[in-house]
């Protein structure tokens, strides 16, 4: 079971090598960049069939471990590819204009893209400590580079370096993290923790208390929950608005699933520890990231410190103990698409490259652009989970489960907070519908890419949250 | 009526609707409202089919559908109709017509309002259907949103600031109502063993005192919220002021019922020992409503928000109705929904009609309209009379039913609120005076036109109700009484409380008109 399984990394490997093909031929052939596309296109195509792979192998031989123990083959793991795959796909299509734009570096682009891609996914399947810290920085240290991609922004170079430093030490606070696990169980396996643990008794588990929350609190700076967000405003605000979606959607999706997997595998023994305490995290990036979204005058602030409040929704889920059940997953993925989808638009209106992005940019965009308009409010009607939208059906899941799990002051507080949220989400529905009817309205031209992915996510948002069976059903078999 | 779902078709001929509007090229946005209006009459005859094939007499829901919706969650699309909810449908998809065909002043991005419009009817025809408490939830707050667009877009100077006023208010009450709705889902699989939201499974529940009152209180603030119940009402005057004219029309003919028809739907059945804890509260503020709304009605500069402020006043009644607990008052306080939504309807639609015209609320800028607009003033003055309680016209019935019946278990609250039916005259009749009758002392009164034969048939419908329900109730009241007896006699089984037996009054009221 331990072995070498290359269909355990196949996605993996398919995205690497897509990545080196676009860098390779851009060296030697210089195509233009509808070549990129392609070669891009049968990427993704090809990491779809790998993923199609790993579920029917799974189903057939049950989930394992390969790679000497530290990935892991199971729905889970093959569930997270998918979903980033699904914001591969939206991402660079809202990004599309802005990598080509880039003219020679378009390749560069792309391929940080891939890559970027290929570490959340290893975060995902990781079983070892040590592989989820090689996996984050994969990751992350992509997004480092994509922020600052658009080299003649001041303000990109500013939301990159910031991006660096803070990434880098919520990294090295991880990594102490897991120094300190090793000490106190003598592994950084998850499989050997949890065995380690379950056999020994931790007389004082002080070393590895601290060395588990010092672990929740690097991925805490990744998935942007409270008080670790204090980046994600300035970088979702500075960095070039095509990328900045599916950097914000890759690290949240790539941080829980690490998260999930740490706790679960390796320390499910003190799952009432860590229940608190990530009640404690949610509870505050609950209120901070709503109380913080109103004060905001930039869509894309008040989108990093929304992002903050959903990430304390979903840390009400694993609070409550809904592990690795389909609510905390089914928020992560569409929640996802909400947040690609309102940066595809937030790009529509102010431009592939620009920074920033105020309120104001959006006054009678229902005039100037009614599908663009009818998107982002769908998106941020679904954000603020009303029903009939995938928003209310995976803050309905995560409250059931958290009210179960004994957390009612928890549910109470998401819940008011949740009202709050509305002054800002219908801040922007306000803006871009009853405002602005006076004068003449100038059409906006938006990029066919961008049309598509805007559709796709308002159109995933509604759909799924009228009819979630499907999706449910299959995110339910992820808990085995 | 079996094979053909019309619960749910009810539900989603608006939907329909709404987006065949929205497909209407813009070059012919002239064929926007009147196939708007053509579109909204296609409920009625659905509706007026249930209203005629209803069993009479039967207590329990009717023409029930029921089909999985999301069954990982437990929830059903589960939809029924009984005494209670039959007439509210039915007001509903009168109503809604009538408040398209009397948007004739909407002259900006009319797809988009007439679309809004269906949208909210095929939300409030799904909360009164609604039997599974996680549906009902989802219609219930799906409305806000065209709701809130109506007012926002379509509304006066002041929309934007109460269209979010609104939202967040309402919002605020079901977000409480949700938590209640989880804890009630999650007691349901302790006890049965799977999580429903089935409101007849609910019924079932063995609830203790405790959770009652914890759960009361949390479907009643979204419910009391909605009605509005003082000191809850502050929305209401900024919403149906700022809000155009079909705005004001359905938020004070159907939606603030949902608040009504929510506590008798949830919190009586649902928590009744609850409920006995709660009578002295919410009687005493459905009584400061009722006095309260009338005499700030009195003083009101502006005639649209002295309409406003009767509804919080006339709401109270049927608040103070639903709280006291006999067959009697419960009966009037469906009847008086039906009411309020007719006679208030009505008003809001003669009010907009007058500022189109005048392009003024304010009382003091007419004075003499009966000579320049008799037509108008007799139909204002009939309204009137049936909103203050003429017998004869469809107030009194409702508000006699509510006081007759009140008075056996909440006297003293009884006779209190009887001051607010002398109010209501004073108020009303005191508007028509200012407005209509003496000379006219503006000029621009002197050439406002009357009501135009178009107008006029759009009251048609609302005034022919009006004489019906005042002059033969039987056909509301055989509809509505063995459900409200039904929901009194569930009170009554899971208490030690006894409803006083109705005395010889009932009969004087169903059969004054027979």
């Amino acid at each position: 079971m331990s072995g070498v399984s290359y269909l355990a990394i196949a996605p993996e490997l398919i995205l690497t090598a897509g990545a080196v093909v676009v860098l390779m031929v851009d060296v030697f052939a210089r195509p233009p960049a509808r070549v990129h596309g392609w070669l891009l296109s049968v990427t993704y195509a090809l990491v779809a069939i790998a993923i199609g792979f790993q579920w029917r192998r799974i189903d057939i031989d049950g989930a394992g471990v390969s790679f000497g123990g530290t990935l892991l083959l199971n729905h889970l793991s093959v569930t997270v590819r998918a979903i980033l795959l699904v914001v591969a796909v939206l991402g660079t299509a809202a990004a599309w204009r802005m990598l080509v734009g880039l003219r020679r570096r378009a390749a560069e682009g792309i391929a940080l893209v891939l890559v970027a891609t290929v570490g959340f996914m290893l975060m995902g399947a990781s079983a070892d400590l040590v592989m989820t810290f090689v996996a984050l920085e994969v990751g992350s240290i992509a997004l480092y580079v994509l922020a600052g991609i658009m080299r003649s922004s001041p303000a990109g170079d500013e939301a990159a370096m910031k991006y660096f430093l803070l990434g880098a030490f919520a990294s090295a606070i991880f990594i102490y993290g897991g120094a300190l696990v090793y000490a106190a169980t003598g592994s950084t396996n998850l499989g050997e923790i949890a065995a380690f643990l379950s056999a020994v008794h931790v007389a004082r588990p002080a070393v590895l208390l601290i060395g588990v929350g010092l672990i929740v609190v690097g991925l805490g700076f990744k998935v942007t929950a409270a008080p670790f967000h204090s980046w994600a405003p300035d970088v979702y605000q500075g960095a070039p608005s095509g990328v900045v979606g599916f950097m914000a959607a890759v690290a949240k999706i790539g941080g829980f699933a690490a998260l999930i997997n740490i706790l679960t595998r390796g320390f499910e023994r003190y799952s009432g520890a860590w229940g608190d305490g990530l009640a404690l995290v949610a509870a505050v990036s609950v209120i901070l990231g709503t109380l913080l979204a109103i004060q905001q005058s930039d869509v894309r602030r008040m989108l990093a410190y929304s992002g903050v409040a959903h990430a304390g929704f979903i840390l009400t889920g694993l609070a409550a103990g809904l592990v690795a059940g389909s609510g905390v997953l089914f928020y992560l993925a569409t929640y996802s698409v909400m947040l690609v989808g309102a940066f595809a638009a937030v790009t529509a209106v102010s431009g592939q490259a620009n920074t920033g992005s105020t309120f104001e940019e959006y006054r009678g965009l229902a005039r100037r652009s009614p599908v663009v308009a009818a998107v982002l409010a769908t998106l941020m009607i679904a954000m603020s989970g009303m029903p009939l939208t995938t928003g209310f059906i995976g803050k309905f899941q995560v409250f059931t489960s958290a009210w179960d799990g004994g957390y009612e002051w928890l549910v109470i507080t998401g819940l008011l907070a949740s009202v709050a949220a509305f002054f800002f989400y219908l801040r922007l529905v306000v803006v871009m519908y009853f405002r602005g009817d006076e004068g003449e309205a100038t059409t906006l031209v938006v990029a066919r890419s961008i049309r598509w992915v805007l559709v796709a996510s308002a159109g995933v948002s509604v759909v799924l949250g009228v009819f979630p069976g499907p999706l449910l059903d299959v995110l339910n078999r992820v808990g085995a | 009526m079996t094979g053909f779902s019309t619960l749910t078709a009810l539900i989603l001929v608006p939907v329909a609707g709404a987006v065949v509007v929205m497909l209407v090229p813009e070059r012919r946005r002239e064929l926007v409202r009147p196939l708007g209006v053509v579109l909204s009459l296609l409920p009625v005859p659905l509706a007026a089919g249930l209203f005629l094939a209803f069993e009479r007499g039967e207590a329990g829901f009717q023409f029930v559908e029921r089909a999985v919706w999301i069954e990982r969650l437990g929830v059903g699309w589960h939809l029924g109709v009984d005494g209670i909810s039959l007439l509210l449908v039915l007001l509903t998809t009168v109503l809604v017509p009538v408040a398209l065909a009397a948007s004739g002043g909407i002259d900006h991005r009319v797809r988009l309002f007439v679309a809004m419009n269906l949208l909210l009817e095929a939300g409030l025809i799904g909360v009164f259907l609604s039997l599974d408490l996680f549906l009902f939830f989802v219609f219930f707050e799906a409305i806000l949103i065209p709701m809130a667009f109506i007012i926002g877009i379509w509304g006066s100077e002041n929309r934007i600031y109460a269209a979010v006023k609104f939202f967040l208010y309402t919002a605020l009450g079901s977000a409480l109502m949700l938590a209640g709705i989880i804890a009630l889902a999650l007691i349901h699989r302790e006890q049965v063993g799977e999580i429903s939201f089935s409101y007849l499974g609910m019924l079932d529940l063995d609830l203790g005192l405790n959770t009652q009152r914890w759960l009361f209180g949390a479907f009643v603030v979204a419910f009391a919220i909605k009605v509005p119940v003082f000191p809850l009402h502050t929305w209401l005057p900024d919403a149906h002021v700022e809000a155009p004219t079909a705005g004001s029309v359905l938020l004070a003919g159907v939606l603030l019922k949902l608040g009504t028809y929510g506590l008798l739907r949830f919190n009586l059945p649902l928590f009744p020992e609850a409920t006995l804890d709660f009578v002295p509260l919410l009687a005493t503020l459905a009584v400061v409503g009722v006095i309260y709304g009338a005499v700030v009605a009195i003083v009101q500069p502006d005639l649209k928000k002295l309409v406003a402020y009767s509804s919080v006043s006339h709401l109270g009644f049927i608040v103070l109705g639903t709280f006291a607990l006999t067959s009697q008052s419960l009966e009037g306080s469906v009847v008086q929904m039906i009411n309020h939504g007719l006679t208030t309807g009505a008003l809001f639609l003669l009010v907009g009609i007058l500022y189109e015209r005048r392009h003024t609320k304010a009382i003091a800028d007419f004075g003499g309209l009966a000579s320049s607009m008799p037509v108008f003033a007799g139909l204002f003055l009939f309204i009137a009379f049936a909103s203050i309680g003429l017998p004869g016209l469809n107030g009194f019935v409702g508000e006699f039913l509510i006081l007759v019946g009140s008075y056996p278990t909440l006297p003293v609250y009884t006779v209190l609120a009887a001051t607010g039916v002398i109010l209501a005259a004073v108020y009303l009749l005191w508007a028509y005076e200012r407005v209509f009758t003496g000379e006219i002392t503006a000029p621009a009164n002197r050439q406002v036109s009357d009501l135009s034969i178009g107008e006029t048939l759009v009251f048609v419908p609302l005034v022919a109700l009006i004489i019906v329900l005042g002059v033969y109730p039987k056909v509301a009241l055989d509809v509505i009484g063995p459900s409200t007896d039904a929901v009194l006699e569930r009170v009554e089984a899971t208490t030690g409380y006894t409803a006083p037996e109705p005395g010889g009054t009932h009969v004087v009221a169903s059969g004054s008109g027979e």
